[in-house]
């Protein structure tokens, strides 16, 4: 599979402890690039000074959720295409439809193993 | 047909992207582009009335959802079904332009459909079966101690938030905003924990949130068991991460003191509690329990009852059987409605309740001055007098009903007080218990918040500053642990609030050595103790002689006091030396309504809360005397009581100079008495406070204004400021 393991990933979540634990799981799938962000008010800010290749993002954030964080993606002209990875509880399932329908690239079920990690972001970009 | 572009638009376009998927699985981007053609297109077909492609619509809807959600487990049939349907639409579409209509079939497909996404059965198996934790294999090698140090950290964090913003939840029970800050902390919580293996803490995270999910969704009410609940919940969860930290540090000291099983009860006891009342009988259900009919009765006419054309209600249904009587019918419908009843609370917004207690408040105020309306007074109709006997007795009631719909429980407000010693304590490293005592005293609601502020600050003293460090205390001869009580009740028409500690008790020398090197007094005065705690409210006064994290951040005791006073409340202070302090709050119940005793001066009339009035009396002449440093005083049963001349306080003309031919009225205030000179007593009335507004809010003395019975304007009188303007 073609994928450039050294692209830029965008985390996105409030609980710091969280970040770590996808960062970690990221580090295992061989994703060194990540740079953070703690809401989707700072993941805009982050957008806007750097190239971003992928967006991972929690979905129940204070300030701006990760839904609100995806709209303003895909109606921004310059960041509209990139792959976004929504992350969400089991008992949030019915907001998938949501999400899918605002142009959700993928969402995956928290907790999750670096094995569906990987794969999810295989599907996106492969 | 024009009318069907863009239907036909839509369907095209939804075709061509299924060209672009690559294999035979949708993606999401172009599953969530198809979700939302498909919304249009239900929209558009269901105004333009295109019934049959509107079903297909819907059918390819409902197949998408489930495929995006990972539910249909065939995914290659999926994906061909999804194929065929845009086809069909095509062909409808097709249809409907060239001729208006659409002959073909389209019950097959939609069998095809149900059979990938009604399985319901099966479905659910399967939504259980992801609930069931997954063991995360990957764990165990990333889970280094850096990352649960971090979550320990970040969680208790966490949790120490939700305390803040259950408190504003409390304020605000209908701000989802706030439920939501709530909610995330918890959601968090377990998020980081399923991942790190921490399953007793995911579970109990995860029900927590549960439950707050469904006060997000409107399913459970903010209540006061409810934030109690939720409360105990975070704490729960604060030990079980302390738990977690006292491992990691390799110090597994006390095993934990909660019972989790019982917390979990609870948890479910709100679920329960709240389907159990919001559920009404069936009133089938209640004929059966009444012996009206049986079961097998029961079934038989529901069954019946369906099958009629137009169907009829079971009630109507059984009486036209000839099973039950009307009148059983009707007793049971009654049942089912007062159920419904007695489970019916609705919320009101403050403000509104507010605006009917002051209108109420007006009716009461004008209901009087009808009554001693010269006419009505002098009026020999017996049937008029009766008439409006009963209307101010209607209007009592009116008023007190209505004060009372502001009344709630100070439950709440001990708790969050409980709590703050608890917290104060362990900052201060000290052990202190609480106690509570008359958590069901009502009081009005918008004096709830009002008084939190001097609670918390008198007991952020007690704690600091009133109970020693255990150490001291076992010196003392004294139990380690400190006790703070907080106690609540009525008297006459106040509440009354003790907060008492068993500490080391007021410190009647340091308080006195201090005001005088402060100069606040001098030291020839002689002071009762009493005089000498009250030294402690005055502005700038701090015995604290250290700063510490809990008290002594410059706001003293004087704060207190003006929170208390601007509520017309008073504070008494007891206190024995290295036994204890008690601090007695004491508010009038409600802050719109006052009885007072109507008093004249001159051609001026003024109110005298009768919450004030200790005694009337015109003085013999012998009883006046005046005394060097005090001045004038009337010597009332015993007690030399200063004199305050009320003309003289407000500078006007009054009747009577001399008191013995005037009346006295003996007013309490701040722990002492003293004696009003006034002409006239002209009754006891309830009046309603008026606040005199921004410009004479300064004004010494007087607390308010009030419209008399008679219409005419009254000023409400202040005795503690009164006191302090004689003092001057």
């Amino acid at each position: 599979m073609g994928i450039d393991k050294e692209m830029k990933i965008l985390l996105v979540d409030d609980f710091a402890t969280m970040r770590k634990v996808i960062k970690n799981l990221l580090k295992q799938g061989g994703y060194n690039s990540i740079v953070e962000a703690e809401d989707g008010v700072a993941a805009l800010k982050v957008l806007k000074s750097e190239k971003v290749d992928f967006i991972i993002s929690d979905w129940n954030m204070p300030n701006m959720t990760g839904l609100e964080l995806l709209k303003a993606v895909r109606a921004d002209s310059d960041l509209s295409g990139l792959p976004f990875l929504m992350v969400t509880a089991e008992g949030l399932k019915e907001n998938v439809v949501v999400a899918v329908k605002a142009g959700v690239s993928n969402y995956i079920v928290k907790p999750f193993t670096a094995e569906v990690l990987n794969e999810k972001i295989e599907k996106i970009i492969g | 047909m024009e009318k069907y572009g863009s239907l036909i638009g839509l369907i095209d376009g939804m075709a061509s992207d299924f060209l672009f998927i690559d294999g035979r699985e949708i993606d999401m981007l172009t599953a969530g582009k198809f979700l939302n053609n498909l919304e249009e297109l239900i929209k558009e077909t269901d105004s333009l009335k295109v019934f049959p492609l509107k079903n297909v619509a819907v059918g390819l809807n409902s197949l998408l959802e489930k495929i995006v959600l990972d539910d249909i487990d065939d995914k290659e049939s999926g994906f061909n079904v999804l194929e065929k349907g845009i086809a069909l639409m095509q062909e409808i579409g097709e249809s409907f332009t060239n001729t208006g209509s659409y002959e073909g079939d389209i019950e097959s497909f939609m069998e095809s459909i149900e059979v990938l996404t009604g399985e319901q059965a099966s479905e659910e198996v399967k939504e259980a079966s992801t609930e069931e934790p997954q063991p995360v294999e990957t764990i165990d090698e990333m889970q280094d101690d850096s990352l649960l140090r971090d979550f320990i950290f970040e969680g208790l964090e966490y949790i120490d938030e939700i305390e803040v913003n259950l408190l504003n939840l409390e304020k605000e029970p209908e701000d989802l905003d706030c439920v939501n800050t709530i909610f995330r902390p918890f959601h968090s919580i377990k998020g980081v924990a399923a991942f790190l293996n921490l399953e007793t803490i995911r579970d109990f995270a995860h029900s927590l949130e549960n439950l707050l999910d469904r006060v997000r969704s409107k399913e459970l009410s903010v209540s006061s068991e409810l934030i109690d609940i939720i409360l105990d919940g975070a704490d729960a969860l604060k030990a079980l991460i302390i738990e977690l930290k006292d491992e990691l540090e390799g110090n597994p000291g006390q095993p934990l003191k909660i019972d989790m099983a019982d917390l979990k009860r609870r948890i479910e006891n709100v679920e329960q509690d709240d389907t159990d009342t919001t559920k009404v009988k069936k009133l089938g259900t209640i004929l059966v329990e009444d012996g009206a009919i049986s079961e097998d009765t029961l079934e038989k006419g529901l069954e019946s009852a369906r099958q009629l054309k137009p169907p009829k209600k079971i009630g109507e249904a059984l009486i036209s059987d000839g099973k039950v009587t009307p009148k059983q019918v009707s007793q049971a419908l009654r049942k089912q409605t007062g159920q419904a009843a007695d489970t019916a609370v609705i919320r009101v917004n403050i403000k509104k309740l507010d605006d009917l207690i002051d209108m109420v408040g007006e009716l009461v105020i004008t209901q009087s001055m009808i009554r001693q309306n010269s006419f009505i007074l002098s009026n020999p109709d017996r049937r008029l007098n009766k008439d409006i006997a009963r209307l101010s007795s209607i209007t009592s009631e009116l008023q007190e009903t209505s004060t009372r719909l502001r009344m709630v429980p100070i439950k709440q407000t001990f708790q969050r007080m409980s709590r703050l010693v608890r917290d104060l304590s362990r900052d201060a490293g000290k052990m202190v218990g609480v106690v509570t005592e008359g958590e069901d005293t009502e009081i009005d609601k918008n004096m709830v918040e009002e008084i939190s502020n001097p609670l918390v600050h008198m007991i952020r003293n007690a704690v600091d500053h009133g109970i020693d460090s255990s150490k001291v205390r076992i010196k003392a001869g004294k139990p380690e642990k400190g006790l703070v009580k907080l106690k609540a009740f009525h008297r006459g028409g106040n509440i009354v609030i003790e907060i008492s500690d068993d500490g080391k008790g007021l410190d009647r020398d340091g308080i006195l050595n201090k005001a005088i090197e402060k100069k606040l007094i001098d030291s020839s005065q002689d002071l009762s103790d009493q005089d000498i705690y009250k030294l402690i409210f005055h502005p700038g006064f701090s015995t604290a002689s250290k700063v510490t994290n809990i008290s002594g951040r410059g706001v003293g005791m004087d704060v207190v006091k003006q929170a208390v006073e601007k509520l017309r409340g008073k504070i008494e202070i007891d206190s024995v030396i290295s036994k204890g302090s008690t601090f007695a709050l004491s508010f009038p119940l409600t802050m719109a309504i006052i009885g007072g005793m109507i008093v004249r001066v001159g051609k001026e009339r003024y109110i005298i809360p009768t919450t004030a009035i200790r005694q009337l009396l015109r003085p013999v002449k012998e009883s006046y005397t005046i005394i060097i440093g005090k001045g004038e005083t009337i010597t009332v049963m015993g007690n030399i009581l200063p004199l305050i001349r009320l003309y003289k306080a407000f500078g006007i003309e009054a009747d009577y100079k001399n008191p013995w031919e005037g009346i006295v009225v003996v007013v309490e205030g701040e722990n002492k008495s003293k004696c009003l000179l006034v002409d006239e007593i002209l009754g006891e009335e309830e009046v309603v406070i008026k606040s005199l507004g921004e410009s004479m809010k300064s004004s010494k003395g007087v607390s308010g204004g009030a419209i008399l019975g008679d219409g005419k304007v009254g000023l409400i009188l202040d005795p503690e400021g009164l006191f302090e303007l004689s003092e001057m």
